[in-house]
């Protein structure tokens, strides 16, 4: 026995001495593997994509699985491994350090600009040139994936922009029509006073916490009229007019007419809850949200209404959001352009060819899923209308609710948002937002000065 | 205090004589060998989960990585670091939650598990009590407490209030309430632990001792305050030092809670270095700021362990 174990020691020590140095390679810096020759597109090539459905949704797993097939039949040189991979704020850094992160997945809008500035994704400017459907996607939502000199770094597969969310039922209770929904913000005050006063429900309500209340302060000072970071996201304009007003809106809601509730800590699940259940007639929020409310949520299809958001005289327009494919910045030509194929098939074939768009709308009505929801269009507008033909039949959204929205959603410009570290200048907003909503004296130009010094010094340091 | 009884002992070991007879063959000889490769899982693991990822945020706080190009930056993090506004903030509110953390979270248990002691029948039921919440999982009890503390009138505490004609209050909403409103939530879900540690320690203490004090005459108060406090000051210091510990690390209850509102006011050291990390992915300036509290830390316990030293060793 003491003989055997002494053998074993020095091997269990080369063991150790192993297992140190694997863990030393890690998170060394890797070479840029997109320099060097053209994609050679006939390759077999190896790609693990994320957003796999879980086996919760059954019919969704198996619908995917089913395109998974068709796709693999169609590209034989091209193995998708499929995971679940899903973004987290908190587990994205994660993946990258640990190598994990697969060739293609799906981040929000809001994420882009940092992952484009900390180098973070792929560069696919030469792999998306060669793709008919890619190259006529909506130019407006293309910006949001395009740097200062043209690069693109993703895929926009779904969009929205922000708008002015209202439940429709609170609306007929308070004795409002709600298919004329506000459209000017004295229009949102009245409005909430009388949902204040006729229901249980608060009238109005912002979210304030996890970068939110910057968030949508940001969104709302675009209708007021100013930006909150200049062009070349090298300074800060927190301290402009526009943020004011949208602060004194608030404080008027607040503390004159007593609007919106009485708990200012909400995040985005405490305020998305409130306003699907009833509890919150209106709230500043993504357009896109009908099936978050409807189909994750239960609220009544029929409560739920969008409107554009409301513009000041000097409103400049309002954010967009939605979800992009990117790809692993590690990943060769030939799996970004292996991706590209993917992300292509999987997200736009239904706008070409009229067999799939069908399919997949009738797929997802019979699983109680969404068709025809409220959004903004990724491909431009005779795409989009040729799909909407198409899937007619099929729709199962009350889409007359949203007539006012869907008629001006291409005419509101899409701002977007702060260039440069956004989510650091929501983070200095939030208690902004948290002070007016909780203090009746809180002085809201000194809270704006600060703030303008707490993000310009941030972006001073680069 | 480990450290402190330590060195003596090594001295004496490692005295001239001994260490010749030392030498790698009777090391070997001795079953050197075996030992080590019995201490090799333990030494494994730590090395492995523990040591490795401690040097790991060493190497990160001089870097500045997005993990695919890494930079070196020197001191540059910790710079920045001390530069934040927030720090101050941060600072401050911590050491406020850890202040009233330990005023109401260090007697309470004491006086609870003295109580305990004294029940002769229903003792297994009290410290079953005592030690239930801590059987909740954090995050769930800290979702409890949150909806105890609704701002509105359908809120736990606002319909107590109510009932008295007082309120509502606005509780975690309001600026001055925020800090001991979690400071309440973090006593009440972690008290139980040091109930019953204190309980086991108050099992050992003689019998005779307290007969003693009471044939001379002494109150409960001083049969308390001459027997069971200098009895159990050894595990109290310790008790202590962990809390003090335990509550300057602080994040679960004002992340989930407040996410550091309203205006920063629950913004606490390690939901900061959480801010820097996940909501900026800055990690090199997230490890700086874990280093500086790591090493605030262990000055403090340095500090503490030498200003009790007298009082700790019976």
């Amino acid at each position: 026995m003491r003989r055997r174990t002494r053998r074993a020691a020095p091997l269990a020590l080369l063991g150790v001495a192993a297992m140190i140095l694997s863990a030393c390679s890690g998170g060394g810096s890797g070479d840029d593997p997109t320099d060097g020759a053209p994609a050679d597109t006939d390759a077999p090539v190896t790609i693990s994509v994320g957003g796999k459905p879980t086996t919760e949704n059954p019919e969704q797993l198996a619908d995917f699985e089913r395109r998974l097939d068709e796709f693999t039949a169609d590209h034989p040189n091209i193995t998708v491994e499929a995971e679940e991979t899903l973004w987290e704020a908190d587990t994205f850094q994660a993946l990258l350090a640990g190598g994990t992160m697969p060739t293609v997945m799906q981040v929000p809008f809001t994420e882009i600009g940092a992952l484009i500035e900390r180098q973070q994704v792929a560069d696919i400017t030469d792999q998306i040139e060669g793709s008919e459907v890619l190259q006529h996607l909506n130019p407006t939502v293309m910006d949001v994936v395009t740097d200062d000199s043209d690069r693109i770094f993703g895929v926009p597969i779904a969009a929205y922009t922000m708008g002015l969310l209202y439940n429709r039922a609170l609306f007929e209770q308070a004795g409002l029509d709600p298919d004329a929904p506000p459209q000017t913000w004295e229009e949102v005050r009245a409005a909430a006073q009388a949902i204040d006063e006729a229901t249980d429900a608060q009238g109005f309500g912002t979210m304030t916490l996890d970068n939110t209340g910057g968030w949508i302060l940001t969104t709302t000072s675009y209708a007021f009229g100013s930006t909150l970071q200049s062009d070349d996201g090298a300074t800060a304009t927190i301290d402009n007019p526009a943020t004011t007003e949208v602060l004194e809106f608030y404080r008027s809601l607040r503390w004159e007419d007593n609007s919106m509730g009485s708990n200012f800590l909400l995040n985005y699940d405490d305020a998305v809850n409130a306003f699907a259940s009833g509890q919150m007639g209106m709230f500043v929020q993504g357009a896109d949200n009908y099936s978050n409310m409807v189909v994750n949520r239960g609220m009544d299809p029929q409560d739920f209404g969008v409107a554009p958001l409301p513009q000041t005289d000097e409103g400049l327009g309002t954010l967009g959001g939605g979800t992009i494919s990117i790809i692993n910045p590690t990943a060769t030509p030939e799996e970004i352009a292996a991706g590209l194929e993917w992300i292509e098939f999987r997200s736009f074939q239904q706008f070409t060819d009229e067999e799939v768009a069908v399919a997949n709308a009738e797929a997802a009505a019979a699983d109680g899923l969404a068709v025809g929801a409220p959004g903004l269009p990724v491909v431009n507008a005779e795409l989009d209308a040729q799909y909407l033909e198409w899937i007619a039949p099929v729709i199962n959204v009350p889409r007359e609710n949203y007539e006012l929205y869907l008629s001006t959603v291409e005419d509101i410009p899409l701002i977007p948002e702060p260039s440069v570290k956004a989510q650091e200048l929501y983070a200095s907003l939030d208690p902004v937002v948290q002070a007016v909503l909780t203090r009746e004296d809180a002085d809201i130009d000194q809270l704006l000065t600060d703030a303008q010094g707490t993000v310009q010094a941030a972006l001073d340091a680069g | 205090m480990v450290a402190l009884d330590d060195p003596p002992a090594v001295a004496h070991r490692s005295s001239p004589t001994r260490r010749r007879q030392r030498s790698p063959m009777t090391w070997l000889r001795r079953g050197g060998l075996t030992t080590l490769v019995f201490f090799l899982p333990l030494l494994l693991s730590f090395a492995y989960f523990s040591w490795w990822p401690i040097l790991r945020s060493l190497v990160l706080s001089l870097q500045q990585t997005n993990f695919i190009v890494t930079e070196w930056v020197g001191l540059a993090n910790f710079e920045r670091v001390l530069a934040d506004p927030l720090l101050l903030t941060a600072v401050w509110n911590t050491t406020y939650f850890t202040l009233l953390a330990v005023a109401i979270g260090f007697p309470v248990p004491i006086l609870l598990a003295v109580l305990i002691a004294e029940m002769r029948r229903t003792r297994g039921f009290a410290s079953v009590l005592a030690y239930l919440p801590v059987i909740i999982p954090p995050v769930v009890s800290v979702l409890l407490w949150k909806t105890f503390y609704r701002p509105d009138e359908a809120g736990l505490f606002n319909t107590i209030l109510g009932w008295f004609g007082l309120g509502p209050l606005p509780w975690l909403n309001d600026p001055n309430l925020v800090i001991p409103a979690i400071v309440v939530q973090a006593t009440w879900a972690s008290f139980g632990t040091a109930v019953i540690i204190y309980l086991a320690t108050l099992m050992t203490i003689r019998t005779e001792l307290y007969e003693a004090a009471e044939i001379d005459g002494a109150s409960i108060l001083r049969r308390f305050w001459h027997v069971t406090l200098p009895q159990m000051r050894g595990i109290l210091l310790i008790m202590l030092l962990l809390q003090l510990i335990g509550t300057f690390q602080v994040f679960t209850e004002p992340y989930i809670m407040t996410g550091g509102g309203p205006e920063n006011r629950s913004m606490t050291l390690l939901l900061l270095i959480y801010r820097y990390a996940f909501v900026s992915g800055d990690y090199g300036r997230a490890t700086a700021l874990s280093l500086l509290l790591a090493l605030a830390l262990s000055l403090l316990s340095a500090i503490y362990l030498w200003a009790t030293r007298r009082w700790s060793t019976s």
